[in-house]
C-alpha cells in the first residue's frame, strides 16, 4: 500500500476513500475478494463465489473494477473475465436502482456493495439486457464447474484467492439495497428501449423490468416535440410567404 | 442539467438500431451541450454586484422589474454551478461563510453535525462510508470553527481555504454527499410527516434513494424542508419566475425561522444572495 500513497494525493477524497475500501478489503473472504493491481488504485480485480444454491453454486468467477476518476460520486465499472453463462465477458456493466435511471448510483455505496449485489443479481432473469447472456441451466453448470480451474494473468489460479473466512454479515439495510440494484451494459445507459417490454414477471422484485411511466411520458413528449416542429415550419413558411407579399408589393 | 456526466458514455451502435429515433438524439446532444456549459460555470463563483442580474435579461421587462425589488433588499449575488448540486452547494457555502462571524450560532451547528452521523448509522446507512464522508466534512467544518468569532483577517484567511475547498471537485461534492445524507436522514426519522409530500405511490425511503441521495438529483421543497429542520438553520428562498407582479415572493423554510441562508431560486437553479 506504501507505494500507492506515494503515488496518489491522499489529500483527495476520492483516493483517500479507494484506499480505506482497500484496506476493508484487502482479506479475502469465502464470498468475495477484491484489490488494486499493481500500483493502480483506479482499476482492481475482484473474485465471487457463484450464490449457493442456483445455477452458479461452485463457480467461482473473476473480474475487473474499472473506478471512474469521479468514483464515488460515479458508478464504478464491472467486467466478467472468467465465462459464467449471465453476463459477457469482457464487457463493461454498471449497477443502478433497478427500473431507474443509471444516476441513482450512490456514494454511500462501495466497492462491496457492488460485489454484493453483483453475487445477489446473477441469478435473475437475464431478459435480453444488454450485456446479459441466458444460457441453460445446463451450460451454467457447467461452466461453474470449469470456471474453478480458470486463470487470470494478474492473479493466478483464482481458485486460491478466496479464503474459509466468513465476509462481514449483510445488514437489513444493506440487504434492501441489494435486492434494488441492477447490472446493465453499457450501452443501455445512453438509450431507453423505445417501446414499453412487456413485462413477464408478476413478481415484485421485476429487476429488469421498463418504467412503464417513463416511456409513456417519453411517448407524450415526441408528440408535444413532433407538433412543436410541425407549428415552427408553419411559422417559417408564413413568414417566408409574407415576405414575398412584401416584395411584390414593392 | 441533473445529468449523471457518465451519461455521455459512448453510445456505438444505435445508429443500426432505426427505433431509436432523432428525438432521443437531439435530447442527448443537448445534455451533452447542458454538461459542457455547466463545467465552464465555477461550482461556487465570486461575489457579484446583483445587477449583473440584468445583463442576462436585457430585453425581458418581467425580469428586469423582478431583479429592482430583488435589488431593494439584496446587494449581491453569488453564482452556483447548474448541475443538480446547486442546493446544497448554495447552502453549505453560505452557511459556513455565515458561521465565520458567528461563533454561538457555530457552536450550536457544530454539536448537530457531530450527532449526525450516529444518526445516519443508526439508520442503517452504511458506517464504512457514512465515516467517510462525515470526516471529510467536518474537517471543513472544524477550520470554519477554528477562527469563527476571530479576527478579521483570521477570517479572510479561512474564507479564502472555505472558497478553494467548495471548488475543488473532490471536497465540494464530498459536502453535498454529506448534507444529501443528512437530508435523507430526517426524511427517514420523520417518515410520516414527509409522506405527504411524496407524490405517487413511493414511499419516503423509496424517494430518498431516488432523489435525495444519487448526485445530481435537483432539490424541491421537501429537500429544504427537511435540511432546514435537520440543522435547525432558516432558509429563505427568493422565487423569481415569469410569474404575474413585479414582487420576488419570498419563502422562508422551516416555516417562521429566522433566516440565516439566503438564496435566489430561478427555476431550475440556485445562487446564493447577500443583504
Amino acid at each position: 500500500m506504501a507505494d500507492i500513497g506515494d503515488k496518489y494525493n491522499t489529500k483527495c477524497p476520492g483516493v483517500k476513500r479507494l484506499m480505506r475500501e482497500a484496506l476493508e478489503l484487502a482479506e479475502a473472504t469465502e464470498e468475495y475478494c477484491a484489490r488494486p493491481i499493481e500500483d493502480n488504485l483506479f482499476e482492481w480485480h475482484f473474485t465471487v463465489r457463484g450464490p449457493p444454491g442456483t445455477d452458479f453454486d461452485g463457480g467461482i468467477y473473476h473480474g475487473r473494477i474499472l473506478l471512474p476518476k469521479e468514483y464515488p460520486m460515479h458508478p464504478p465499472h464491472i467486467i466478467l473475465l472468467t465465462p459464467n453463462g449471465r453476463f459477457e465477458v469482457n464487457k463493461k456493466i454498471c449497477l443502478s436502482i433497478s427500473g431507474y435511471h443509471p444516476e441513482t448510483w450512490q456514494p454511500s455505496w462501495s466497492i462491496r456493495t457492488a460485489l454484493l449485489a453483483l453475487i445477489a443479481f446473477m441469478p435473475t432473469p437475464a431478459e435480453g439486457t444488454i450485456g446479459s447472456l441466458d444460457y441453460t441451466p445446463a451450460e451454467r453448470k457447467a461452466l461453474a464447474k470449469k470456471s474453478v480451474s480458470w486463470t487470470c494473468s494478474e492473479c493466478g489460479d483464482i481458485a486460491l484467492l478466496l479464503s474459509s473466512n466468513a465476509a462481514k454479515p449483510v445488514t437489513e439495510e444493506e440487504k434492501s439495497v441489494l435486492d434494488q440494484i441492477a447490472f446493465k451494459g453499457e450501452e443501455e445507459q445512453a438509450t431507453k428501449p423505445p417501446e414499453p417490454e412487456p413485462t413477464y414477471e408478476p413478481e415484485p422484485q421485476v429487476l429488469e423490468s421498463v418504467d412503464t411511466s417513463t416511456t409513456v411520458l417519453d411517448q407524450v413528449l415526441e408528440i408535444i416535440v413532433a407538433l412543436l416542429l410541425g407549428a415552427i415550419a408553419i411559422f417559417i413558411y408564413r413568414r417566408w410567404n409574407a415576405y414575398a407579399q412584401v416584395d411584390t408589393e414593392l | 442539467m441533473a445529468d449523471d456526466a457518465s451519461s455521455s458514455s459512448a453510445c456505438t451502435g444505435n445508429l443500426v438500431d432505426n427505433s431509436i429515433n432523432q428525438d432521443e438524439l437531439i435530447m442527448k446532444q443537448q445534455r451533452e451541450i447542458e454538461k459542457e456549459i455547466s463545467e465552464s460555470i465555477p461550482l461556487v463563483g465570486d461575489l457579484e454586484e446583483l445587477a449583473s442580474l440584468e445583463k442576462e435579461y436585457n430585453e425581458d421587462p418581467v425580469y428586469l422589474l423582478k431583479i429592482k425589488d430583488l435589488a431593494s433588499k439584496y446587494k449581491c449575488i453569488r453564482r452556483t454551478r447548474p448541475d443538480g448540486n446547486c442546493f446544497f452547494r448554495a447552502f453549505s457555502y453560505a452557511y459556513l461563510e455565515h458561521l465565520l462571524n458567528d461563533k454561538d450560532e457555530y457552536e450550536k451547528f457544530h454539536e448537530i453535525a457531530k450527532n449526525s452521523k450516529d444518526i445516519l448509522v443508526a439508520l442503517g446507512f452504511p458506517q464504512f462510508t457514512v465515516e467517510d464522508f462525515y470526516e471529510t466534512f467536518m474537517e471543513v467544518v472544524q477550520r470554519v470553527g477554528e477562527q469563527a468569532g476571530g479576527s478579521p483577517e483570521a477570517i479572510e484567511g479561512v474564507r479564502t481555504e472555505l472558497h478553494e475547498k467548495f471548488n475543488k471537485q473532490g471536497y465540494s461534492d464530498y459536502i453535498v454527499v454529506y448534507l444529501r445524507l443528512i437530508t435523507s436522514g430526517q426524511l427517514q426519522t420523520q417518515h410520516d410527516f414527509y409522506q405527504n409530500f411524496i407524490e405517487g405511490p413511493r414511499t419516503v425511503t423509496e424517494f430518498c434513494r431516488q432523489e435525495v441521495e444519487p448526485m445530481y438529483k435537483e432539490s424541491d421543497h421537501i429537500h429544504i424542508i427537511a435540511l432546514s429542520n435537520a440543522l435547525n438553520v432558516g432558509v429563505r428562498v427568493k422565487y423569481m419566475d415569469r410569474g404575474e407582479g413585479s414582487q420576488v415572493i419570498a419563502h422562508d423554510f422551516p416555516e417562521g425561522s429566522k433566516a440565516i441562508v439566503h438564496l435566489l431560486y430561478r427555476p431550475g437553479h440556485y445562487d446564493i444572495l447577500y443583504a
